[in-house]
């Protein structure tokens, strides 16, 4: 199971904003190892995060993002105490949700 | 008592040289007739250090949450929000595991190959609260409490999932976090600086008499790593005694002479170091800042530029040259940004 992700959001100016630490591989698929052979690809496909069940983002990914992504993101109509749900799926399956306090 | 004393002295040596000589006979100095004893107020301010028992550590204390709060307004804008940004320098946070804290060796370091962080290679908690103490924000040092310091390094900390969200960290447990951390039994001294296979680079033994002959100390660089961070003469700051070596230069251990020209003959370049530009800048390689001769490039043919670029600085800014911003400077006189902007922009 992948570590947890870090979820910051803070309301400021009429929105939230959000900022999210994920930790993943984020293998490329493309890499040898030591012993020349390819490391398997795997990385996030797809990530959506949710404002009180609303879907405020979605986005696909791929292998060019970088290992640990980091993503910022600004939506409309959120309260502080309101929960913000992210979650991203890799190409293997695996998922992971984590969630945020708005403050 | 004493500390009055101290003051009465200062407050005489104002008032007349005489007095100075006077004062000074009653203190016994050791060097008659050169300087002053240090007042408490000065040895205090200067003796900030915290050290690996901890002696030294002020009495205080800091939550993470309040940490975050400070974080995010003092320090995400040059390490990320989450300790995380490779941008200037390398992450602060990430690279160990739930083990690592139970055996206290960091095994990414032990294996090789991973990038390493801050919390990483951290062997002793001192360290990190001495160093944010003295040196950071990079901007503004010294600025922070005591117990914005604590709350700094628990937030650190907690980052790096070394204490829970609710902790507090204090003077009274700072202890407790170093039994912790994740490298607390990862420093060895038993190898080579450069290469770890080799022997350490100190292991004289105190010599108090028939001694051999005086060692010369000299300083190098191993080869392969001599152009690892580009030619350091073109990122050497413009001040200071420190001299760089050219990479062309070849020779293993070149001399360092000082620069032949005081920084102080060009009074626009003074300026900028006494207003801190460059903490930030260098005229040809680019750090934390634009170097100044790409933003001369950039704005050679833009006549309005001067204006411009006098309003950026005083006001501070981010956007044009990447996402770190550059704080604002509103206490420099419009005569002084003048100055500097038209020196900058003058750089070849
Ligand atoms: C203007 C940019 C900037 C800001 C703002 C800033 N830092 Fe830094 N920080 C740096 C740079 C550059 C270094 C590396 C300095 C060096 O090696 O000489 C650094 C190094 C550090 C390190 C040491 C890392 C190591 O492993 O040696 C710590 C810890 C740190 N900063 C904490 C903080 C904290 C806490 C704040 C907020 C109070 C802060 N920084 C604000 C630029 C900044
Ligand atoms: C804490 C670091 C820091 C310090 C100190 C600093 N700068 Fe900067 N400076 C920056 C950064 C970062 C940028 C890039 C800003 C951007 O991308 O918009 C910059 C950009 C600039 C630019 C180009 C602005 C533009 O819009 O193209 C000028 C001119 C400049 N600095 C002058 C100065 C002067 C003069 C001083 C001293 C009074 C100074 N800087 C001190 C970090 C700093």
């Amino acid at each position: 199971m992948a570590d947890p992700m870090r979820i910051r959001a803070t309301a400021r100016d009429g929105a939230v904003n959000v900022k999210v630490l994920m930790s993943h591989e984020m293998e490329t698929g493309q890499r040898k190892d030591a012993s020349g052979k390819l490391v398997p690809a795997h990385y996030i496909r797809s990530v959506t995060a949710t404002h009180q069940g609303k879907t405020v983002l979605t986005a696909q990914w791929g292998p060019a993002v970088s290992k640990n992504p980091y993503l910022e993101f600004d939506f409309k109509g959120g309260q502080k105490g309101d929960k913000v749900v992210v979650t991203w799926e890799d190409n293997k399956g695996e998922k992971r949700s984590d969630e945020g306090v708005i403050n | 008592m004493s500390r009055w004393n101290n003051a009465k002295l200062v407050v005489f040596a104002l008032a007349a040289g005489a007095c100075v000589q006077a004062a000074a006979q009653t203190a016994k100095p050791l060097y008659p007739g050169v300087g002053r004893a240090a007042t408490n107020a000065e040895i205090a301010a200067w003796d900030i250090d915290v050290r690996g028992d901890l002696k030294g550590l002020p009495p205080g204390s800091g939550s993470v949450s309040r940490g975050e709060t400070l974080w995010e307004a003092k320090c995400t804008s040059c390490h990320g929000s989450f300790g995380e940004s490779n941008q200037m320098f390398p992450p602060l946070i990430g690279g160990i595991t739930p083990e690592d804290i139970k055996t206290g060796r960091v095994a990414a370091l032990a294996k090789g190959g991973e990038q390493r962080t801050t919390v990483m290679k951290l062997s002793r908690i001192s360290t990190l609260w001495d160093y944010i103490n003295r040196a950071m924000p990079w901007n503004a040092p010294k600025t922070l409490t005591a117990d914005e310091v604590y709350a700094l390094t628990a937030y650190l900390l907690n980052q790096g999932n070394i204490v829970p969200d609710s902790f507090v960290l204090s003077d009274k447990n700072m202890a407790e976090v170093q039994a912790r951390l994740p490298n607390r039994n990862g420093l060895t001294r038993d190898h080579g600086l450069w290469d770890t296979r080799g022997k350490p680079d100190v292991s004289a033994k105190a010599c108090m008499k028939n001694c051999g002959p005086e060692p010369r100390i000299t300083s190098s660089l191993p080869d392969h790593a001599r152009g690892s961070h580009g030619d350091f003469v073109e990122q050497n700051r413009l001040f200071g005694p420190v001299r760089a070596v050219s990479l062309s230069g070849g020779a293993a251990v070149a001399a360092v002479t000082p620069p032949a020209a005081a920084p102080a003959a060009d009074p626009a370049q003074a300026l900028a170091v006494k207003a801190g530009c460059m903490a930030c800048h260098t005229a040809k390689q680019r750090g934390i800042g634009p170097a100044f001769a790409e933003i001369a490039a950039k704005y050679r043919a833009d006549s309005g530029a001067e204006n411009k670029l006098m309003a950026k600085v005083k006001s501070g800014g981010q956007g044009v040259w990447g996402n770190i911003p550059m704080p604002p400077f509103a206490n420099l006189q419009e005569q002084d940004l003048r100055t500097l902007v038209r020196w900058i922009l003058k750089t070849e």
